[in-house]
């Protein structure tokens, strides 16, 4: 391949001046300004012509687009696609392809997800050096709903930028001005004289020209493309049932890898009793310890490699946890919401004075959820090959190469080996969730491709594995406390949550530094609630200690936090007999944006019109990933205190939506995630150990259980918000308000279930009062 | 030794007894359509057609499929390429997320629509018990609905 031109060195003297100067005197200034990312570097390649990191373009007119995003079943490779598309102005159709690709170039960093400046309105010193730093360290990763957010701008610059080099190619050719071409369906038009020329044919000679500076975006009213439901281009290869997840995976000469984890996190290999055993079983190639924490049986096929794993005698060691249990580890969790010294997160006004003499009455309530993990449709797996040479591929269905360069690095190391090179394959996602950032079994196979040299080496975690000895969200407990004013609504809110960082584990396992628990956004997200007109406000954290090895998990801390704030306002709504819809309406006076969703979605549940006995109706509403959400869910609880969820209806105000249907799959697939998680999901843990081991008593929604859901997208100006994780953060609360609207009850620890004693369990709610 | 077709092609396996069909076919015989999910007929991301009638391949030995057809995803399309009517429906509701558990769900809704050619919801969600952790639920009723009409239309 050719590098044909550099526009390295004259990037910094854009938007960037600014930075450049301010950071001058640090030292690396002078390196980093020579970092590329915009992308727009150029390159041809047998019939190839690379406009920029972006946007490739084939000799026959056929474009590939690179998307740096791992494409898990949220639809980011159409709609990033899309986004190049409209500015490329060429039809979203077959002619289109796109690819994750192998190199790490800096214009594909994740930068967004640390700065959290959308690219658009990016400038300053820090945002500068942090763009250049985090691309140079190849932080490339999918996740926190945040792909369109962080390459809406960037990738229509990819393409208008193309489209601007094509054009100018074409008036080189038929040496006329660039203002009297045009373009359209894949062709530069000359119009005056009717002459036209493909993409294709122009490409290479616009891949040797310069970049334009600024090239100009289509102005809304010319879009044709964004805001038009495009069907995706990864689904015709999934319907057909083409091999296209990691799990497919097949190579020549490759090793199959089952793996055991010990029971207990946290121990290690004491020894393996039968090791020798089961290396002589037919067909078994390798018995081998990794990190002195797992055993792994290399074998020619994976069934083969699983079923002598399951005769391997481990002894374990034990651990200071092995006695640890649900009940205990719950205990230490209501503890925590009482410690001296929480952590203060916010505190604005004076909240302790007005909880001491609310006018209406103090309101106070206690809830608590339980772990919960992933279970990916997908089971986690890796692929890896060390060759002689020491450069390693890996072929893993992750969330970004960050995680599987990494992990690559890591299980080789524990090996001796120091890898030369690392080539990423990133394979499509059989569902992630957060669960494919991490690099766990992407190290264990570049451990067992170490021992290996030179063949292929698969290790897929049976869903034992997965569900029992994988990574989990925390359970948490929180203390809620309002104190009402004389109109009904909260003067102070103080909101207490005690639950194991997920900060702090992810950094531990994974990063050479830890920032620690304390100010972990993602143990507190969704308690703050900034949008409701509350003039006193506090949110504290506990961090509580534990074994579990805790894992980013489809929306973190709005999954409990938003659970227990949507809970509670309900609890003062009906405390003082308001209706929680009028309620809500009450704080958010000042919020147009959540109005218009919050009155959306009671519009489309009929809010306020009479049920049958034993049927309810709840609303929720939620501010994150740069949208607003709210959903209302009706449930049916039956005499014996079955729980049905009948439907749910949501609005959602992302923002300007780029695949409106897409962003509707999502919300359809986060409500699923949500209402099992509600009503299903609890890992439970005995002597040390998670319960549970699989779908039988892990079990998940399936079509007998799963609700009529509507979505509807509310009209938006903003820029565009997150869609992956919004549709999970509201259900839960949605449905327990639900339920008592249905009942009477008010259930405050997930899974919900209505028995005689949950509900009551943890209840100090002190009703005031009613005043007059 | 077992002998069976798989998507009109005959194989004969050896020595395999103990393995099941989900394994053969994609270690033995390359047929990577059929998903591993859970290893226990649990999640129907493994199912396959056995004479018609969906089974989950990974509860399913060499020995039950003795001289059967077993039709995977990959032979649900015609032999030029033709998607079937339940495929085509996948794509028309748009119907995958991740789409790991599609074969599974394909697979059983191609057996429910040819004994029950116009299923109620109800029936739906009565026949077909396969697990999609993205949610796909809501557009896999509508998708089998959708077949269900091109199917009759076709007659
Ligand atoms: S893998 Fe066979 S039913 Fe899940
Ligand atoms: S589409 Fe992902 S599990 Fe069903």
């Amino acid at each position: 391949m050719a590098r044909l031109l550099s526009r390295r060195g004259f990037l910094v003297t854009g938007a960037a001046l600014g930075g450049t100067a301010l950071v001058a005197g640090i030292a690396g200034v002078g390196y980093l300004a020579t970092v590329d990312v915009d992308g727009l570097d150029t390159f041809v390649d047998g019939d190839r012509a690379g406009l920029n990191a972006f946007v490739v373009v084939h000799d026959d007119g056929r474009v590939v687009v690179n998307v740096p995003r791992a494409e898990m079943g949220q639809g980011i490779h159409t709609g990033l696609a899309m986004l190049v598309a409209e500015e490329l102005d060429i039809p979203f159709d077959d002619r289109i392809s796109v690819v994750f690709p192998t190199e790490p170039l800096p214009a594909y960093s994740t930068w967004y997800n640390v700065l959290r400046v959308r690219p658009e309105e990016a400038s300053g010193p820090v945002v500068w050096a942090g763009q250049r730093v985090l691309g140079l360290l190849g932080f490339i990763a999918t996740g926190a709903s945040s792909s369109t957010i962080a390459l809406w701008h960037p990738m229509r610059v990819a393409g208008a930028s193309a489209r601007s080099m094509l054009i100018a190619a074409a008036a080189a050719r038929l040496g006329v001005p660039v203002a009297e071409l045009d373009t359209a369906g894949g062709f530069v038009r000359h119009a005056a004289t009717g002459r036209s020329l493909s993409y294709g044919e122009l490409a290479r000679e616009a891949a040797v020209l310069p970049p334009p500076r600024d090239p100009v975006l289509k102005p809304e009213a010319e879009w044709r493309l964004i805001g038009r439901s495009q069907p995706r281009v990864d689904v015709p290869a999934k319907v057909r049932g083409a091999p296209v997840f990691g799990l497919d995976v097949v190579l020549p000469d490759m090793l199959h890898a089952a793996v055991r984890h010990a029971p207990v996190f946290g121990a290690r290999v004491l020894r393996v009793d039968n090791g020798a055993a089961v290396r002589a079983e037919a067909g078994v190639v390798d018995v081998a310890i990794i990190d002195g924490r797992q055993v792994a049986v290399v074998a020619a096929s994976w069934w083969r490699a699983e079923q002598a794993a399951a005769r391997l005698e481990i002894a374990w060691t034990s651990t200071a946890a092995d006695g640890a249990d649900s009940d205990e580890m719950s205990a230490r969790l209501q503890a925590a919401l009482v410690s001296d010294a929480p952590y203060q997160n916010l505190d604005e006004g004076d909240v302790e004075t007005l909880l001491g003499t609310g006018p209406a009455g103090v309101i106070e309530a206690t809830y608590e959820v339980p772990f919960v993990t992933h279970a990916c449709m997908e089971p986690m797996n890796a692929t890896v090959i060390v060759r002689a040479d020491g450069s390693a591929e890996a072929w893993v269905p992750s969330q970004g190469p960050i995680g599987v360069r990494t992990g690559v690095f890591r299980g080789c190391n524990w090996a001796g080996v120091e890898p030369t090179s690392v080539t990423s394959k990133i394979t499509m996602n059989g569902g992630a969730f957060g669960r494919r950032s991490d690099l766990d079994v992407t190290a264990q196979a570049a451990f067992l491709a170490s021992r290996h040299r030179g063949r292929p080496v698969k290790v897929i975690w049976s869903r034992e594995e997965d569900i029992g000895r994988g990574l989990y969200r925390s359970h948490a407990a929180a203390r809620m406390r309002a104190a009402l004013g004389p109109t009904g609504l909260p003067v102070a809110y103080d909101a207490r949550v005690a639950a194991q960082s997920v900060i702090e584990s992810v950094a531990g396992r994974n990063l050479p530094f830890n920032p620690g628990p304390d100010g972990d956004a993602l143990s507190v997200e969704g308690l703050d609630k900034p949008y409701y007109a509350i003039p006193s406000r506090r949110v504290r954290s506990q961090h509580v200690p534990g074994h579990m090895p805790i894992g980013l998990w489809r929306s973190n801390g709005f999954s409990f936090n938003t659970f227990f704030a949507e809970s509670f306002i309900d609890e003062c709504a009906l405390a003082v007999e308001k209706d929680p819809l009028a309620y809500r309406r009450g704080l958010l006076q000042d919020r147009p944006r959540h109005l218009a969703v919050l009155d959306r979605v009671a519009a489309m549940a009929g809010w306020g019109t009479e049920m049958a006995p034993g049927r309810g109706r709840g609303i929720a509403i939620e501010e994150c990933y740069l949208s607003v959400v709210a959903q209302v869910a009706e449930v049916t609880v039956a005499a014996d205190g079955e729980i049905t969820v009948d439907r749910v209806f949501c609005a959602i105000d992302a923002g300007t939506v780029v695949n409106p249907d897409a962003v509707v799959a999502q919300i359809e697939g986060g409500i699923a995630f949500g209402v099992t998680t509600t009503l299903m999901s609890a890992i439970t843990i005995a002597d040390g150990a998670v319960e549970q081991s699989n779908f039988h008593d892990f079990p998940m929604q399936r079509l007998a259980n799963a609700p009529a859901v509507e979505v509807a997208i509310v009209e938006s100006a903003f820029s565009p918000g997150g869609v992956g994780e919004p549709g999970v953060v509201p259900v839960a609360a949605a449905i327990a308000n639900a339920i008592h609207s249905a009942t009477g009850r008010r259930l405050r620890s997930l899974p919900l279930a209505v028995t005689e004693t949950i509900g009551e369990r943890r209840t100090r709610s002190v009703l005031p009062p009613r005043a007059a | 030794m077992t002998s069976f077709t798989v998507n009109g092609r005959p194989v004969e396996i050896e020595g395999q007894d103990d393995k099941p069909l989900l394994w053969i076919l994609r270690e033995d015989l390359g047929v990577l359509g059929p998903k591993y999910g859970c290893g226990i007929a649990e999640c129907g991301a493994c199912r396959v057609l056995v004479n018609g009638v969906s089974v989950p391949s990974c509860m399913t030995f060499a020995s039950d499929v003795a001289g059967a057809s077993v039709v995977t995803v990959e032979g649900l399309e015609a032999p030029d390429g033709t998607l079937s009517a339940v495929q085509q429906a996948w794509i028309d509701e748009q119907v995958p997320q991740c789409g790991f558990c599609q074969p599974g769900f394909m697979i059983a809704a191609t057996a429910l629509l040819a004994q029950v050619p116009r299923p109620t919801d109800a029936e739906i969600d009565g026949a077909i018990s396969n697990i999609c952790r993205c949610g796909t639920y809501p557009r896999i009723r509508r998708a089998i609905h959708r077949a269900a009409g091109a199917l009759s239309a076709q007659g």
